[in-house]
């Protein structure tokens, strides 16, 4: 029963090997899907490419089905996976000043290194940048921290807070993807098309 | 020609078919049926705790350990507050079975600072708190071999070693006497004439660990 | 599209594509780990390790970098890090079988290059900043965050795409 490393069902010393592994196939679906683009991923916010939420819609909602259904037979014990902890206010503050910096640079830390691998040179000065912001603010930490450790609501899913069942929210979270979508192409039709 | 034209009319739908699929295999997942999940320890290590040899503490054990003070572990009397009170163990907790799940006694047996001793009159009472235990996933139970009638037949009372038997019994007879003296059982050969002290000091208290949840996996991005 | 042939290198997958095997690899991440994909840790690494070589002592006395300094290991042996290489590398394979490997800055005609790379630097410092924030990027947060229903994640989705849309209009000289 999964999670296999944790559960030790295989050795602790795979854990690296595996992490590359999990990285070369990460970063060879980004570049193919073409995340290495700045001028495609920054399509998604003027409506002429809309890439980034397709393929980030349906990932997730791949993934979030994919894992409900490896629980629900028995491979995975949901209870055993990291939960992303919710800190309220530093999400989104956080989330705010990723926005920013997402429209601006036209990447995210991902996209960036894919983009790095393959000589944009926008994507090189993109990783330094996010190197002098991570500087800036382990530097500033002091000031930071109230908003960084404040408001800690634990390591919650929607379950816990909204005692939701997860079995309707993954089907009513796959509707909203596919509305996404369905509208995402009506919005791209009457947008001029943008040539990258 | 056909074979074209029909499939472009397939290609044409492929995006509604796809969502289609997605949207069943969500929905299936509301429709499955609920299957209630056994939780706690699967049988297998439950059954490979139950035969392994930490399981119980020999009275000598437990003897030795009071006397050297040894602050690594409590002390659970499972039997009913009754016999608790006419004869227990030093500073032992009483905690009866019936009342082993009850909120206000969860601190002294599911943390992990402690050995958690669970003793009755014989194994049997306590066997069953330290198998409730488990079930429940509590960290480091162990049972008091023989309980209460073992600690009184080998510490208290010692059976003297007949004399053919080998050194070693005798020096766990003087061992075990030495120790029940601890308890305040009086010889023949003793000359102080003492009170013999039964007093009952107050419970050990333990400061409750919250239990941490399993979360061997680490952070995000 | 009809554009030229110089422009037909940005044919990708057809991201629902894209988007389906990405899912496969976080559930597979999800079953082998435990937990999710991410990014952002990786330079965050490289800087407590760079900062660590450069400055010991101020790494061991600032707050933030003393929490990844340990003293038998170095603060790039971690699994992010492992797997941002693995990102390069899957990328570079990637870029190399379409075509598309070559040094160049990728901008909108109507901006300079040098316009390109200032916004890039921006954005870069104000991205490195809220993920530090927010204790994760897009990936790290959103996506793996999303994957097992987080609340943070959620949240962190909705003010990144919420965020940028909203600023959007101000910067659209920059994209089209």
């Amino acid at each position: 029963m999964g999670p296999i490393i944790p559960n030790g069902l295989i050795p602790i010393e795979w854990d690296s090997i595996i992490a590359i592994f999990i990285g070369i196939c990460f970063g060879f679906v980004l570049e193919s899907s073409g995340f290495s683009s700045s001028r495609k991923l920054a399509g998604v916010f003027y409506g002429y490419d809309f890439a980034v939420l397709k393929v980030f819609f349906t990932a997730a909602v791949v993934s979030v089905i994919g894992i409900y259904y490896m629980d629900y037979l028995g491979y995975l014990d949901i209870r055993q996976l990291y939960v992303h902890p919710t800190f309220l206010w530093g999400a989104i503050i956080g989330g705010v000043i990723m926005g920013v910096g997402f429209v601006a640079g036209g990447f995210c830390p991902g996209t960036s290194l894919c983009a790095v691998a393959i000589g944009k040179l926008d994507a090189w000065v993109y990783v330094l940048g996010i190197m002098v912001g991570v500087l800036l603010f382990s530097e500033f930490f002091t000031f930071i921290e109230p908003i960084y450790d404040g408001y800690f609501l634990g390591n919650i899913t929607l379950m816990d807070s909204f005692d939701w069942n997860p079995y309707w929210v993954i089907f009513i979270f796959s509707i909203i993807a596919v509305v996404a979508f369905a509208l995402a192409d009506v919005v791209r039709k009457r947008v001029k098309k943008v040539f990258y | 020609m056909m074979v074209k034209k029909k499939l472009a009319r397939f290609l044409s739908f492929r995006y509604v078919l796809l969502a289609l699929i997605l949207l069943i295999l969500a929905g299936g997942l509301v429709m499955l049926p609920k299957v209630e999940k056994q939780e706690g320890i699967h049988a297998e290590q439950l059954l490979n705790k139950a035969i392994s040899t930490e399981r119980y503490v020999s009275t000598d054990e437990l003897s030795d350990k009071i006397i050297s003070q040894d602050p690594s572990f409590i002390l659970v009397d499972v039997r009913d507050p009754q016999s608790f009170n006419e004869y227990s163990l030093p500073n032992a907790v009483n905690i009866p079975l019936r009342n082993l799940l009850d909120e206000e006694y969860e601190a002294y047996i599911n943390q992990t600072q402690y050995d958690v001793i669970f003793y009755s009159n014989d194994n049997f009472y306590a066997d069953q708190a330290w198998v409730l235990g488990n079930r429940l996933g509590y960290q480091n139970l162990r049972v008091l071999k023989g309980g209460i009638n073992e600690w009184y037949n080998s510490i208290i009372n010692p059976t003297v070693p007949n004399e053919q038997l080998a050194a070693e019994d005798f020096e766990l007879y003087s061992t075990r006497k030495a120790a029940s003296m601890f308890f305040g059982v009086m010889y023949p050969e003793q000359n102080r004439v003492e009170e013999p002290v039964i007093e009952k000091p107050a419970a050990r208290k333990v400061v409750p660990v919250k239990k941490k949840k399993k979360r061997p996996v680490e952070g995000g991005c | 599209m009809n554009t030229n042939k110089n422009s037909n290198r940005h044919v990708y997958w057809n991201p629902y594509f894209g988007g389906f095997l990405l899912g496969l690899i976080i559930i597979f991440t999800f079953y082998l780990t435990g937990r999710g994909l991410g990014a952002s840790g990786a330079m965050k690494s490289s800087v407590v390790a760079l900062v660590d070589g450069v400055a010991p002592t101020h790494a061991r006395t600032n707050a933030y970098y003393s929490l990844f300094l340990s003293d038998e290991d170095t603060p790039l042996n971690t699994w992010l890090v492992f797997e941002a290489l693995g990102i390069l590398i899957g990328a570079f394979i990637s870029g190399g079988l379409a075509g598309r490997i070559r040094w160049r800055v990728q901008h909108s005609p109507k901006i300079t290059s040098r316009r390109r790379l200032g916004f890039a630097l921006g954005g870069g410092i104000l991205f490195g900043l809220g993920a530090q924030i927010a204790r994760g990027c897009t990936s790290g947060a959103a996506l793996s965050g999303m994957a097992v229903l987080s609340v943070g994640g959620f949240i962190t989705m909705l003010a990144i795409f919420g965020s940028a849309y909203a600023v959007a209009y101000f910067f659209r000289k920059n994209w089209i």
